[in-house]
């Protein structure tokens, strides 16, 4: 799964959001790390929508402009908690090596002599 | 009232497709408009970063992507299988030239295959090594496809494509002999294509890329043994040329076969491998036009012009089947 499509599953985790308030939550989420343009977002909105992931959720006409909000689907919160989870898998890995790093006596045979 | 800039995305926008901007174009429009003031909205204008997301996202929706129309699906799958069979066909040549090159030096001593690159100055020497290198990174990018490593392809067939500018080049900066139009030109139509389609076709929403048979390596490896060969039975005809000719000859008629115990599958593919069978026609011919004014054996002008035809035979068989298989479906 892409960065963009994770993020774009994440803001649609709590509820259905149209395209800005997508680009938005994803803002917010990654601290503005991520910040994804329209042609971007539509392409993964297109993916994910192919793949069933997240579905259309209701039309909404403001001002005389066009408002499609999105939701997951089941089969979108199952994608969406096995990413987070195989992610927090790699996280706690990740902690593990650095914390028994420090407390390693000296150099390991792979970084050591060569 | 619609704004200037309301105008501007519009106008950015028509690089979709039709079908794309029906269902998509007046809720992409809020989204860029939702949060600009509409006093100032005449001052502004769609940035750059914008415009190229558009500008990609028009190239995945011609090609194939999620959802796509029929005849948008066909076109993009039509460009990656052009693209695949040009890559391989590239990668091929690539490997075999330079194989048979390093085994004549290898009998024959190494002195005048080293003085290619040494004697000329650093800089020269460094362009006919990069030269000598570089194309084999297509064979880099077939196996990338392959791997789903679309990324690292595009970046094996783009600079595996630069050695066929510095034919054009080389008279601009250096005191080389400009090369023969028609021959420069054809080599860097068919190289860039090939890369220009590998990054355009193989976009993330793409499919995987599936063989009808065999692996991706017996497929490189099929290739090079049958152009191998073809330079090694008939060396006096061997020019630059015959070998990729003959692997296309090959794959066409492959193809054909498959296509026909497959009853009539695969149109985009025959279609693809029509217009791949008109650029090496137009490499063949190139080729062959400045024998013609030079005193060669008859039978090897014989060879080259019989190639040619049956290029052309090949990739008229081709377009008409590949366009009833179309028309059928």
């Amino acid at each position: 799964m892409t960065q963009a499509a994770f993020f774009v599953l994440t803001a649609l985790a709590d509820q259905p959001r149209h395209g800005y308030g997508i680009l938005r939550e994803i803002e917010e989420l990654s601290d503005g790390e991520v910040q994804l343009r329209v042609g971007t977002l539509y392409g993964v909105l297109d993916r994910l929508t192919a793949d069933g992931l997240i579905a259309l959720d209701r039309e909404e006409v403001q001002q005389g402009r066009l408002r499609r909000y999105y939701r997951l689907t089941d089969e979108g919160v199952r994608a969406l908690g096995a990413e987070a989870q195989r992610m927090a898998a790699g996280a706690d890995a990740a902690r593990r090596r650095l914390a028994e790093g420090r407390h390693a006596p000296g150099p390991g045979l792979a970084g050591g002599l060569a | 009232m619609t704004t200037l800039l309301e105008s501007r995305y519009r106008a950015v926008l028509r690089l979709l497709p039709a079908y794309y901007r029906r269902e998509r174009e007046e809720e992409m429009v809020e989204v860029y408009l939702w949060d600009v003031d509409r006093d100032t909205q005449d001052q502004s204008r769609p940035t750059v970063g914008e415009v190229a997301s558009i500008a990609a996202l028009a190239v995945r929706t011609r090609l194939g992507a999620a959802g796509a129309p029929r005849r948008y699906a066909l076109l993009g799958a039509a460009v990656r299988h052009f693209a695949l069979f040009a890559v391989l066909l590239q990668a091929a040549a690539a490997v075999v030239d330079r194989a048979l090159e390093v085994t004549w030096a290898g009998t024959h001593g190494w002195d005048m295959f080293l003085s290619g690159f040494t004697g000329r100055g650093a800089g020269l020497g460094g362009v006919a090594v990069a030269q000598w290198v570089l194309p084999l990174l297509w064979t880099g990018g077939w196996f990338a496809l392959f791997r789903e490593r679309r990324g690292l392809a595009r970046v094996c067939v783009l600079v595996a494509a630069l050695p066929t500018l510095w034919p054009v080049v080389a008279p601009l900066v250096t005191d080389a002999v400009p090369p023969d139009p028609a021959y420069a030109t054809a080599s860097l139509v068919l190289a860039w294509l090939s890369a220009f389609g590998v990054c355009a076709a193989f976009h993330r929403d793409a499919p995987a890329v599936v063989l009808p048979a065999g692996t991706p390596g017996l497929w490189h490896l099929a290739c090079c043994v049958v152009m191998g060969a073809s330079v090694v039975l008939v060396p006096t005809s061997a020019d630059a040329v015959w070998a990729p000719a003959t692997g296309f000859l090959a794959c066409a008629l492959g193809w054909l076969l498959w296509r026909a115990r497959s009853s009539g599958q695969g149109g985009a593919g025959t279609l693809a491998l029509a217009f791949l069978g008109l650029l090496v026609l137009a490499l063949r011919v190139a080729a062959l036009v400045p024998w013609l004014d030079v005193s060669v054996p008859g039978v090897v002008v014989a060879g080259f012009v019989g190639q040619a035809v049956a290029v052309a035979l090949l990739t008229v068989a081709l377009a008409v089947v590949g366009g009833r298989d179309l028309a059928a479906r």
